[in-house]
């Protein structure tokens, strides 16, 4: 497949930009989906040692790329120990 | 279950130095006594601490007006928020009914889950904890 590619590629260069974008978008669609898989507190990977992983994160931990109106710094635990 | 943030039930203290850790202002002690002592104090600072996070959740509860912010569910499906808060208030009432302590704390969980989940899905599932087959782990 590479073979044929490289031939292609070599017979038509203007195609190389196409490899780029086309490339760029599998690999951010693969990196948000993988994002989501591993980091997402709502996904539970492993049901007999850690059923429920957002019990386990801080209060301050930030999940999204870019925090607009809060300060994570200054979040605490809300409801009571038990 | 949740709370990173348990307060530490028992002290550690350096098998050495456990004079210097109770105010006897310089009066010699022996070790019995200072351990005495030493009890006594750190007795004191738990239940202070105790008693602050007491008032702290009784103030929380008297100036409530909705569900807070929470970081552990950032986006706008607020479903998981509301099934966490449902299990915290049962899951906190059984606990602190085992220890034998005031289950008033655990309001603060009611209070959210009321604001946040629909009605019919509180209606279900507390049929369902009646009829014994709720799927959560309480």
């Amino acid at each position: 497949m590479l073979g044929t590619l490289r031939k292609q590629l070599k017979s038509h260069p203007a195609l190389i930009p196409l490899l780029f974008f086309i490339g760029g978008g599998a690999a951010m669609s693969m990196g948000y989906l993988a994002r989501l898989a591993l980091r997402n507190p709502d996904v539970c990977w492993d049901k007999k040692n850690n059923p429920e992983p957002w019990t386990k994160m801080d209060p301050t931990h930030q999940y999204k790329f870019y925090a607009i109106n809060v300060d994570y710094s200054k979040l605490k635990k809300q409801g009571p120990d038990f | 279950m949740w709370p990173p943030y348990r307060p530490r039930r028992t002290a550690r203290l350096h098998p050495h130095r456990l004079s210097r850790n109770t105010y006897t202002a310089g009066i010699k002690v022996t070790l019995s006594s200072s351990l005495q002592l030493l009890q006594v104090s750190i007795d004191d600072i738990f239940l202070t601490e105790v008693k602050m996070a007491e008032e702290d959740i009784q103030a929380k509860l008297q100036n409530y007006r909705t569900a807070p912010f929470d970081a552990r569910f950032p986006n706008s499906n607020q479903t998981r928020n509301c099934w966490s808060n449902y299990l915290d208030f049962y899951r906190c009432q059984k606990a602190l009914d085992a220890k034998g302590v005031d289950t008033a704390p655990c309001d603060w969980y009611k209070r959210v889950f009321t604001s946040i989940c629909p009605i019919s899905w509180v209606q279900k599932w507390n049929d369902q904890r009646e009829a014994g087959n709720f799927p959560g782990k309480i």
